[in-house]
Protein backbone atom coordinates (compact mmCIF):
# COMPACT_ATOMS: atom_id res chain seq x y z
CA UNK A 1 0.00 0.00 0.00
CA UNK A 2 2.81 2.47 -0.88
CA UNK A 3 1.89 5.97 -1.29
CA UNK A 4 -1.67 5.06 -1.70
CA UNK A 5 -4.11 8.44 -1.19
CA UNK A 6 -6.98 9.36 -3.19
CA UNK A 7 -9.57 12.71 -3.22
CA UNK A 8 -12.54 11.78 -1.59
CA UNK A 9 -13.87 11.71 -4.86
CA UNK A 10 -11.74 8.97 -6.68
CA UNK A 11 -13.26 6.86 -3.14
CA UNK A 12 -16.45 7.01 -4.37
CA UNK A 13 -16.02 6.33 -7.84
CA UNK A 14 -14.65 2.87 -6.33
CA UNK A 15 -16.64 2.90 -3.35
CA UNK A 16 -20.30 3.37 -5.32
CA UNK A 17 -21.68 4.44 -2.24
CA UNK A 18 -22.72 7.93 -4.49
CA UNK A 19 -25.07 6.08 -6.36
CA UNK A 20 -26.38 3.91 -3.76
CA UNK A 21 -26.71 7.68 -1.81
CA UNK A 22 -28.55 8.95 -4.98
CA UNK A 23 -30.90 6.29 -5.11
CA UNK A 24 -32.38 6.52 -1.78
CA UNK A 25 -32.83 10.37 -1.97
CA UNK A 26 -30.15 10.88 0.78
CA UNK A 27 -27.10 12.62 -0.75
CA UNK A 28 -24.34 14.30 1.52
CA UNK A 29 -22.80 17.45 -0.51
CA UNK A 30 -19.77 16.88 1.44
CA UNK A 31 -18.92 13.69 -0.11
CA UNK A 32 -18.37 15.45 -3.53
CA UNK A 33 -15.67 17.83 -2.28
CA UNK A 34 -12.60 16.64 -3.99
CA UNK A 35 -10.03 18.58 -1.91
CA UNK A 36 -9.90 15.50 0.63
CA UNK A 37 -7.38 13.71 0.64
CA UNK A 38 -7.60 9.72 1.99
CA UNK A 39 -4.62 7.73 2.96
CA UNK A 40 -4.45 4.27 4.18
CA UNK A 41 -1.93 3.54 6.75
CA UNK A 42 -0.76 0.47 8.37
CA UNK A 43 -3.60 -1.08 10.57
CA UNK A 44 -5.90 1.93 9.71
CA UNK A 45 -8.65 2.10 7.29
CA UNK A 46 -8.83 4.89 4.74
CA UNK A 47 -8.36 7.92 6.71
CA UNK A 48 -8.93 11.67 5.98
CA UNK A 49 -4.83 12.77 5.35
CA UNK A 50 -3.95 16.11 7.43
CA UNK A 51 0.20 15.44 7.22
CA UNK A 52 1.82 12.15 6.50
CA UNK A 53 5.44 12.82 7.94
CA UNK A 54 4.78 12.80 10.92
CA UNK A 55 1.21 11.03 10.43
CA UNK A 56 -1.87 12.94 11.21
CA UNK A 57 -5.37 11.00 10.05
CA UNK A 58 -8.61 12.10 10.68
CA UNK A 59 -11.33 10.09 11.15
CA UNK A 60 -14.22 10.50 8.67
CA UNK A 61 -17.66 11.46 10.76
CA UNK A 62 -19.60 8.80 9.31
CA UNK A 63 -17.66 6.30 11.62
CA UNK A 64 -19.37 8.35 14.84
CA UNK A 65 -22.29 6.38 13.75
CA UNK A 66 -21.07 3.39 15.78
CA UNK A 67 -20.89 4.09 19.36
CA UNK A 68 -17.38 2.76 20.03
CA UNK A 69 -15.18 3.96 17.25
CA UNK A 70 -13.58 1.03 15.53
CA UNK A 71 -9.86 0.79 16.40
CA UNK A 72 -8.65 1.13 12.53
CA UNK A 73 -10.78 4.08 12.59
CA UNK A 74 -9.11 5.57 15.37
CA UNK A 75 -7.44 9.59 14.77
CA UNK A 76 -3.43 9.49 14.64
CA UNK A 77 -1.90 12.24 15.72
CA UNK A 78 2.00 13.10 16.18
CA UNK A 79 3.83 15.63 17.02
CA UNK A 80 7.39 14.68 16.06
CA UNK A 81 8.76 12.94 12.72
CA UNK A 82 10.81 9.63 14.36
CA UNK A 83 7.90 7.59 15.37
CA UNK A 84 8.24 3.97 16.32
CA UNK A 85 7.43 1.88 13.65
CA UNK A 86 9.06 -1.18 15.42
CA UNK A 87 8.82 -2.68 19.36
CA UNK A 88 9.87 -5.98 20.05
CA UNK A 89 8.46 -6.66 23.55
CA UNK A 90 11.11 -8.63 24.61
CA UNK A 91 13.37 -5.06 24.97
CA UNK A 92 10.34 -2.60 25.64
CA UNK A 93 10.10 -1.97 29.46
CA UNK A 94 7.87 0.93 31.30
CA UNK A 95 10.75 2.87 33.35
CA UNK A 96 9.57 4.15 36.27
CA UNK A 97 12.08 6.73 38.49
CA UNK A 98 12.96 9.95 40.02
CA UNK A 99 12.00 10.77 42.97
CA UNK A 100 10.53 7.07 44.01
CA UNK A 101 12.03 4.77 46.45
CA UNK A 102 13.08 2.49 43.98
CA UNK A 103 13.24 2.62 39.86
CA UNK A 104 10.94 0.08 37.82
CA UNK A 105 11.51 -1.72 34.58
CA UNK A 106 8.43 -3.43 33.81
CA UNK A 107 7.71 -5.98 30.73
CA UNK A 108 4.33 -6.22 29.07
CA UNK A 109 3.75 -9.51 31.14
CA UNK A 110 4.25 -7.50 34.69
CA UNK A 111 2.33 -4.13 33.51
CA UNK A 112 -0.52 -7.37 33.37
CA UNK A 113 -0.41 -8.09 36.87
CA UNK A 114 -1.31 -5.24 37.81
CA UNK A 115 -5.18 -4.81 38.36
CA UNK A 116 -7.15 -4.87 34.89
CA UNK A 117 -9.02 -2.10 34.27
CA UNK A 118 -11.26 -0.90 31.93
CA UNK A 119 -13.75 2.08 31.17
CA UNK A 120 -14.74 3.54 28.06
CA UNK A 121 -13.14 7.31 27.12
CA UNK A 122 -13.87 9.66 24.42
CA UNK A 123 -10.04 10.26 23.01
CA UNK A 124 -9.77 13.69 21.50
CA UNK A 125 -7.20 16.10 19.89
CA UNK A 126 -7.04 19.73 22.06
CA UNK A 127 -7.07 20.85 18.31
CA UNK A 128 -10.44 18.69 17.27
CA UNK A 129 -12.22 21.82 15.13
CA UNK A 130 -9.33 24.21 15.04
CA UNK A 131 -9.94 24.36 11.54
CA UNK A 132 -13.63 25.87 12.10
CA UNK A 133 -11.56 29.26 14.46
CA UNK A 134 -12.33 32.58 12.73
CA UNK A 135 -9.95 34.39 11.91
CA UNK A 136 -8.31 30.86 10.97
CA UNK A 137 -5.40 29.93 13.83
CA UNK A 138 -2.19 28.06 12.48
CA UNK A 139 -1.58 24.65 13.47
CA UNK A 140 -2.87 21.01 12.37
CA UNK A 141 -6.67 22.20 10.43
CA UNK A 142 -8.85 19.27 12.30
CA UNK A 143 -12.86 19.30 11.24
CA UNK A 144 -14.40 17.35 14.09
CA UNK A 145 -12.76 14.01 13.52
CA UNK A 146 -9.83 14.01 15.68
CA UNK A 147 -11.95 12.08 17.76
CA UNK A 148 -13.17 8.81 19.05
CA UNK A 149 -15.26 6.65 21.46
CA UNK A 150 -13.03 3.96 22.76
CA UNK A 151 -12.94 1.20 25.25
CA UNK A 152 -9.65 0.84 27.21
CA UNK A 153 -7.68 -1.56 29.18
CA UNK A 154 -5.16 -1.19 31.13
CA UNK A 155 -3.65 -0.66 34.97
CA UNK A 156 -3.69 2.18 37.74
CA UNK A 157 -1.06 4.81 37.24
CA UNK A 158 -1.94 4.84 41.04
CA UNK A 159 -0.93 1.04 41.24
CA UNK A 160 2.36 1.27 39.28
CA UNK A 161 3.11 4.77 41.26
CA UNK A 162 2.58 3.16 44.71
CA UNK A 163 5.08 0.17 43.70
CA UNK A 164 7.62 2.29 42.74
CA UNK A 165 6.83 4.48 46.23
CA UNK A 166 6.55 8.06 45.01
CA UNK A 167 8.39 10.24 47.97
CA UNK A 168 6.92 13.37 49.72
CA UNK A 169 8.02 16.04 48.37
CA UNK A 170 7.01 15.28 44.39
CA UNK A 171 5.02 17.87 42.46
CA UNK A 172 4.62 16.92 39.13
CA UNK A 173 4.93 13.67 36.77
CA UNK A 174 6.42 13.22 33.37
CA UNK A 175 5.46 11.10 30.46
CA UNK A 176 7.88 10.01 27.51
CA UNK A 177 7.48 7.83 24.51
CA UNK A 178 9.40 6.31 22.09
CA UNK A 179 9.21 9.15 19.56
CA UNK A 180 12.40 11.06 18.92
CA UNK A 181 12.87 14.27 17.69
CA UNK A 182 14.11 14.74 13.17
CA UNK A 183 16.93 17.47 14.43
CA UNK A 184 18.47 17.59 18.10
CA UNK A 185 16.90 21.33 19.33
CA UNK A 186 13.18 19.87 18.35
CA UNK A 187 11.56 19.41 22.13
CA UNK A 188 11.13 15.71 22.53
CA UNK A 189 7.48 15.27 23.12
CA UNK A 190 7.44 14.80 27.33
CA UNK A 191 4.38 15.29 29.16
CA UNK A 192 3.58 16.11 32.60
CA UNK A 193 0.49 15.89 35.16
CA UNK A 194 0.62 17.10 39.18
CA UNK A 195 1.23 14.57 41.27
CA UNK A 196 -2.29 15.04 42.58
CA UNK A 197 -3.45 14.55 39.65
CA UNK A 198 -1.28 11.56 38.64
CA UNK A 199 -2.79 9.67 41.67
CA UNK A 200 -6.09 10.11 40.64
CA UNK A 201 -7.92 6.53 40.24
CA UNK A 202 -8.98 6.61 36.95
CA UNK A 203 -5.90 7.28 34.84
CA UNK A 204 -4.63 4.02 33.16
CA UNK A 205 -1.63 3.02 31.47
CA UNK A 206 -3.84 0.93 28.61
CA UNK A 207 -2.54 -1.87 26.98
CA UNK A 208 -5.76 -2.50 24.85
CA UNK A 209 -7.76 -0.66 22.94
CA UNK A 210 -11.44 -2.09 21.99
CA UNK A 211 -9.91 -5.64 23.48
CA UNK A 212 -6.98 -5.45 21.13
CA UNK A 213 -3.57 -4.53 21.46
CA UNK A 214 -3.48 -1.05 20.41
CA UNK A 215 -2.14 0.06 17.26
CA UNK A 216 1.33 1.20 16.21
CA UNK A 217 -0.29 4.62 15.24
CA UNK A 218 -2.01 4.83 17.94
CA UNK A 219 0.57 4.02 20.75
CA UNK A 220 1.30 0.29 20.86
CA UNK A 221 2.65 -0.78 23.71
CA UNK A 222 0.72 1.36 25.65
CA UNK A 223 -0.38 4.62 26.40
CA UNK A 224 -1.44 6.87 29.44
CA UNK A 225 -5.00 7.55 29.43
CA UNK A 226 -6.13 10.83 31.45
CA UNK A 227 -10.22 10.28 30.84
CA UNK A 228 -11.68 13.77 30.58
CA UNK A 229 -8.67 14.88 29.63
CA UNK A 230 -7.66 16.32 26.16
CA UNK A 231 -5.46 13.69 24.09
CA UNK A 232 -2.36 15.77 24.50
CA UNK A 233 -1.65 13.48 27.94
CA UNK A 234 -2.31 10.65 26.33
CA UNK A 235 1.70 9.93 25.61
CA UNK A 236 2.09 6.92 23.07
CA UNK A 237 4.79 4.36 23.15
CA UNK A 238 4.97 5.51 26.56
CA UNK A 239 8.52 4.12 28.18
CA UNK A 240 9.41 6.57 30.66
CA UNK A 241 7.24 8.05 33.47
CA UNK A 242 9.58 10.10 36.20
CA UNK A 243 8.46 11.36 39.23
CA UNK A 244 10.01 15.24 39.87
CA UNK A 245 10.54 17.29 43.19
CA UNK A 246 10.17 20.53 40.69
CA UNK A 247 7.54 21.72 38.12
CA UNK A 248 8.46 20.12 34.87
CA UNK A 249 9.60 22.67 32.49
CA UNK A 250 9.29 20.98 29.20
CA UNK A 251 8.14 22.29 26.04
CA UNK A 252 5.21 20.70 25.40
CA UNK A 253 3.76 22.03 28.82
CA UNK A 254 5.37 25.12 29.74
CA UNK A 255 5.01 26.72 26.14
CA UNK A 256 2.57 24.63 23.67
CA UNK A 257 -0.84 23.31 24.43
CA UNK A 258 -1.92 26.35 26.99
CA UNK A 259 -4.80 28.18 27.10
CA UNK A 260 -5.73 31.48 28.04
CA UNK A 261 -6.21 31.44 32.31
CA UNK A 262 -9.96 32.12 32.23
CA UNK A 263 -13.12 30.40 32.60
CA UNK A 264 -13.81 30.43 29.07
CA UNK A 265 -10.54 29.82 27.92
CA UNK A 266 -11.23 32.39 25.24
CA UNK A 267 -9.60 35.92 24.06
CA UNK A 268 -11.01 38.83 21.78
CA UNK A 269 -10.42 37.01 18.28
CA UNK A 270 -6.98 37.90 17.57
CA UNK A 271 -5.94 39.05 21.09
CA UNK A 272 -2.95 37.36 23.20
CA UNK A 273 -4.25 36.26 26.28
CA UNK A 274 -1.90 38.33 29.19
CA UNK A 275 -2.19 34.79 31.71
CA UNK A 276 -2.21 31.03 30.23
CA UNK A 277 -2.11 27.52 32.01
CA UNK A 278 -1.90 24.15 30.61
CA UNK A 279 -4.97 23.20 28.83
CA UNK A 280 -6.57 20.55 30.88
CA UNK A 281 -10.61 18.83 30.90
CA UNK A 282 -12.61 19.11 27.86
CA UNK A 283 -15.10 21.08 27.23
CA UNK A 284 -19.02 19.95 26.61
CA UNK A 285 -20.10 18.71 23.15
CA UNK A 286 -22.49 17.38 20.54
CA UNK A 287 -22.56 16.66 17.17
CA UNK A 288 -25.05 15.79 14.65
CA UNK A 289 -23.32 12.75 13.08
CA UNK A 290 -26.83 11.67 11.01
CA UNK A 291 -27.84 13.31 8.44
CA UNK A 292 -24.63 14.85 7.31
CA UNK A 293 -24.57 18.30 6.63
CA UNK A 294 -26.05 19.47 2.90
CA UNK A 295 -28.04 16.37 2.78
CA UNK A 296 -30.40 16.55 0.54
CA UNK A 297 -34.26 14.30 1.55
CA UNK A 298 -37.33 13.81 0.08
CA UNK A 299 -40.19 15.04 2.10
CA UNK A 300 -42.61 13.29 4.35
CA UNK A 301 -40.33 11.03 5.13
CA UNK A 302 -39.21 9.68 8.79
CA UNK A 303 -35.77 11.35 9.29
CA UNK A 304 -33.94 9.95 12.38
CA UNK A 305 -31.66 12.54 13.41
CA UNK A 306 -28.57 11.01 15.57
CA UNK A 307 -25.52 12.39 16.94
CA UNK A 308 -23.02 11.96 19.80
CA UNK A 309 -22.27 13.87 23.09
CA UNK A 310 -19.53 14.04 25.74
CA UNK A 311 -17.81 16.09 28.15
CA UNK A 312 -15.02 16.39 30.18
CA UNK A 313 -15.43 13.27 32.36
CA UNK A 314 -19.23 14.55 34.11
CA UNK A 315 -21.31 12.94 31.61
CA UNK A 316 -24.22 14.10 29.77
CA UNK A 317 -27.18 15.06 31.23
CA UNK A 318 -29.57 15.95 28.16
CA UNK A 319 -29.27 17.19 24.64
CA UNK A 320 -31.96 19.64 22.94
CA UNK A 321 -32.26 19.85 18.96
CA UNK A 322 -33.32 22.85 17.37
CA UNK A 323 -34.78 22.41 13.47
CA UNK A 324 -35.21 25.82 13.04
CA UNK A 325 -31.91 27.54 13.57
CA UNK A 326 -32.26 27.89 17.04
CA UNK A 327 -35.16 29.47 17.71
CA UNK A 328 -37.09 26.37 19.17
CA UNK A 329 -35.82 23.61 20.77
CA UNK A 330 -36.73 20.00 21.82
CA UNK A 331 -34.91 16.88 24.18
CA UNK A 332 -33.41 14.42 22.38
CA UNK A 333 -33.53 10.72 23.20
CA UNK A 334 -30.32 9.94 25.33
CA UNK A 335 -28.36 6.39 24.49
CA UNK A 336 -27.08 3.63 26.51
CA UNK A 337 -24.86 5.25 29.47
CA UNK A 338 -21.71 3.76 29.03
CA UNK A 339 -19.91 6.14 32.24
CA UNK A 340 -18.67 9.61 32.75
CA UNK A 341 -16.04 9.28 30.20
CA UNK A 342 -17.76 7.78 27.00
CA UNK A 343 -19.73 9.90 24.74
CA UNK A 344 -23.36 9.30 24.21
CA UNK A 345 -25.61 8.18 21.57
CA UNK A 346 -29.19 10.55 20.95
CA UNK A 347 -31.81 10.26 18.73
CA UNK A 348 -34.16 12.65 17.45
CA UNK A 349 -37.29 12.11 15.53
CA UNK A 350 -38.26 14.32 12.88
CA UNK A 351 -40.90 14.22 10.13
CA UNK A 352 -40.29 17.02 7.88
CA UNK A 353 -43.19 17.96 5.23
CA UNK A 354 -42.48 21.18 3.55
CA UNK A 355 -40.08 21.69 1.15
CA UNK A 356 -37.00 23.99 2.09
CA UNK A 357 -33.53 24.47 3.84
CA UNK A 358 -33.79 23.48 7.32
CA UNK A 359 -30.92 24.49 10.07
CA UNK A 360 -30.50 21.49 12.38
CA UNK A 361 -28.39 22.28 15.48
CA UNK A 362 -27.58 20.13 18.70
CA UNK A 363 -26.48 21.20 22.42
CA UNK A 364 -25.40 19.05 25.07
CA UNK A 365 -25.36 20.02 28.74
CA UNK A 366 -23.09 17.82 31.30
CA UNK A 367 -24.07 16.72 34.61
CA UNK A 368 -22.61 20.10 36.14
CA UNK A 369 -24.05 22.84 33.70
CA UNK A 370 -21.41 22.99 31.35
CA UNK A 371 -23.30 23.15 28.12
CA UNK A 372 -21.96 24.85 24.25
CA UNK A 373 -22.10 28.43 22.67
CA UNK A 374 -23.87 29.79 20.12
CA UNK A 375 -20.65 31.93 19.04
CA UNK A 376 -16.82 29.65 18.55
CA UNK A 377 -15.06 30.52 21.58
CA UNK A 378 -11.61 32.27 20.06
CA UNK A 379 -8.16 31.23 21.71
CA UNK A 380 -4.59 31.59 19.84
CA UNK A 381 -3.73 28.10 19.43
CA UNK A 382 -7.18 26.71 18.48
CA UNK A 383 -8.44 24.94 21.42
CA UNK A 384 -11.76 23.87 23.04
CA UNK A 385 -13.79 24.15 19.85
CA UNK A 386 -17.18 23.42 21.23
CA UNK A 387 -19.46 25.64 19.36
CA UNK A 388 -23.20 24.49 18.89
CA UNK A 389 -23.00 22.62 15.28
CA UNK A 390 -25.53 23.94 12.85
CA UNK A 391 -26.09 21.01 9.90
CA UNK A 392 -27.95 22.21 6.77
CA UNK A 393 -30.49 19.90 5.45
CA UNK A 394 -32.95 19.88 2.44
CA UNK A 395 -36.12 18.95 1.80
CA UNK A 396 -37.11 18.58 -1.44
CA UNK B 1 37.32 -30.79 11.67
CA UNK B 2 35.13 -29.39 8.88
CA UNK B 3 32.31 -31.67 10.14
CA UNK B 4 32.54 -30.43 13.84
CA UNK B 5 32.51 -26.88 12.31
CA UNK B 6 29.47 -27.58 10.14
CA UNK B 7 27.69 -29.32 13.28
CA UNK B 8 28.22 -26.40 15.64
CA UNK B 9 27.03 -23.92 12.59
CA UNK B 10 23.74 -26.00 12.45
CA UNK B 11 23.12 -26.12 15.91
CA UNK B 12 23.91 -22.18 15.99
CA UNK B 13 21.10 -21.64 13.06
CA UNK B 14 18.61 -24.01 14.39
CA UNK B 15 18.99 -22.49 17.81
CA UNK B 16 19.04 -18.81 16.23
CA UNK B 17 15.76 -20.07 14.51
CA UNK B 18 14.04 -21.04 17.80
CA UNK B 19 14.76 -17.64 19.29
CA UNK B 20 14.07 -15.82 16.67
CA UNK B 21 10.63 -17.69 16.08
CA UNK B 22 10.18 -17.44 20.19
CA UNK B 23 10.87 -13.22 19.39
CA UNK B 24 8.67 -12.71 16.10
CA UNK B 25 5.39 -13.04 18.32
CA UNK B 26 6.79 -10.27 20.71
CA UNK B 27 7.89 -7.39 17.49
CA UNK B 28 4.88 -5.67 16.42
CA UNK B 29 5.96 -3.35 13.03
CA UNK B 30 4.64 -1.48 10.69
CA UNK B 31 5.80 0.03 7.55
CA UNK B 32 4.97 3.62 6.61
CA UNK B 33 3.26 4.68 3.31
CA UNK B 34 5.61 6.98 1.37
CA UNK B 35 3.79 9.79 0.28
CA UNK B 36 4.95 12.93 -1.39
CA UNK B 37 3.01 16.40 -1.24
CA UNK B 38 4.12 18.84 -4.74
CA UNK B 39 4.31 22.34 -4.26
CA UNK B 40 3.32 24.71 -6.57
CA UNK B 41 6.09 26.16 -8.55
CA UNK B 42 7.88 29.45 -8.37
CA UNK B 43 10.41 31.20 -6.76
CA UNK B 44 11.90 30.20 -3.63
CA UNK B 45 10.46 26.54 -3.57
CA UNK B 46 13.75 24.91 -3.53
CA UNK B 47 15.01 26.39 -0.18
CA UNK B 48 11.33 25.48 1.13
CA UNK B 49 11.72 22.01 -0.14
CA UNK B 50 15.23 21.49 0.83
CA UNK B 51 14.43 23.01 4.37
CA UNK B 52 10.64 21.97 5.99
CA UNK B 53 11.18 18.49 5.33
CA UNK B 54 14.09 18.05 6.89
CA UNK B 55 11.48 17.98 10.25
CA UNK B 56 8.23 17.21 8.28
CA UNK B 57 6.23 16.65 5.18
CA UNK B 58 4.97 19.75 2.76
CA UNK B 59 1.20 18.93 3.69
CA UNK B 60 2.07 21.03 6.79
CA UNK B 61 2.34 23.49 4.43
CA UNK B 62 -0.58 22.95 1.77
CA UNK B 63 -2.76 21.88 5.10
CA UNK B 64 -2.44 25.87 6.49
CA UNK B 65 -5.15 28.27 5.86
CA UNK B 66 -4.11 31.22 3.76
CA UNK B 67 -1.95 33.44 5.71
CA UNK B 68 -0.49 36.93 5.79
CA UNK B 69 2.68 37.50 5.14
CA UNK B 70 3.19 38.54 8.80
CA UNK B 71 1.91 35.40 9.86
CA UNK B 72 3.98 33.23 7.87
CA UNK B 73 6.94 35.11 9.17
CA UNK B 74 5.76 34.20 12.97
CA UNK B 75 5.68 30.71 11.70
CA UNK B 76 8.51 30.53 9.62
CA UNK B 77 10.67 32.01 12.71
CA UNK B 78 9.06 29.42 15.41
CA UNK B 79 10.50 26.95 13.46
CA UNK B 80 13.68 28.35 13.46
CA UNK B 81 14.01 29.71 16.66
CA UNK B 82 11.59 27.35 19.07
CA UNK B 83 12.47 23.97 16.77
CA UNK B 84 15.94 24.52 15.98
CA UNK B 85 15.42 24.45 11.94
CA UNK B 86 19.19 25.23 10.15
CA UNK B 87 17.79 27.69 8.21
CA UNK B 88 19.87 31.44 7.98
CA UNK B 89 18.50 34.82 7.44
CA UNK B 90 19.14 34.72 3.78
CA UNK B 91 17.12 31.29 3.41
CA UNK B 92 14.27 32.52 5.53
CA UNK B 93 13.36 35.55 3.68
CA UNK B 94 13.13 33.18 0.46
CA UNK B 95 11.46 30.70 2.39
CA UNK B 96 8.78 33.23 4.06
CA UNK B 97 8.32 35.10 0.56
CA UNK B 98 7.15 32.01 -1.15
CA UNK B 99 5.19 30.99 1.90
CA UNK B 100 2.80 34.29 1.42
CA UNK B 101 3.12 34.20 -2.10
CA UNK B 102 2.16 31.05 -2.75
CA UNK B 103 0.24 30.06 -0.30
CA UNK B 104 -1.09 33.92 1.29
CA UNK B 105 -3.37 36.07 1.39
CA UNK B 106 -0.57 38.29 -0.88
CA UNK B 107 -1.02 40.81 1.93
Amino acid sequence: MEGKFFSRRDFLKTAGAAAAMAAIGDIPADLFASDVRMAKFPEKTDMILRTSRPPQLETPLHYFKQFITPNDAVFVRWHIANIPTTVDLMQWRLNVGGNTGKELHLSMDDLKKFERVTYTAVIQCAGNGRSFFEPRVAGGQWGNGAMGNVTWTGARLKDILAMADVKVGSVDVSFNGLDTPPLPKVPDLVKSLPVEKAMEDDIIVAYEMNGKPLTMLNGFPARLIVPGWYATYWVKCLSDIMVLQKPFEGFWVKTAYRIPDNPCGCVPPGATPTKSIPINRMTTRSLIIDPADKTKIKADRPVDIMGIAFSGGYGIRDVTVSLDGGKTWGEARLGEDKGKYSWVQWFYKWKPTKPGKYMLMARATNSIGESQPFEGLWNPAGYLWNKIEKTEVVIK
Amino acid sequence: MKKIVTLIMLVLAVTAGFVYAGNSDNVHSIKLPNITTDLKPGEGKESVDIYCIMCHSLDYITMQPNFSRAQWTVTVNKMIKTFGAPINDKDAKIIINYLATQYGTGK
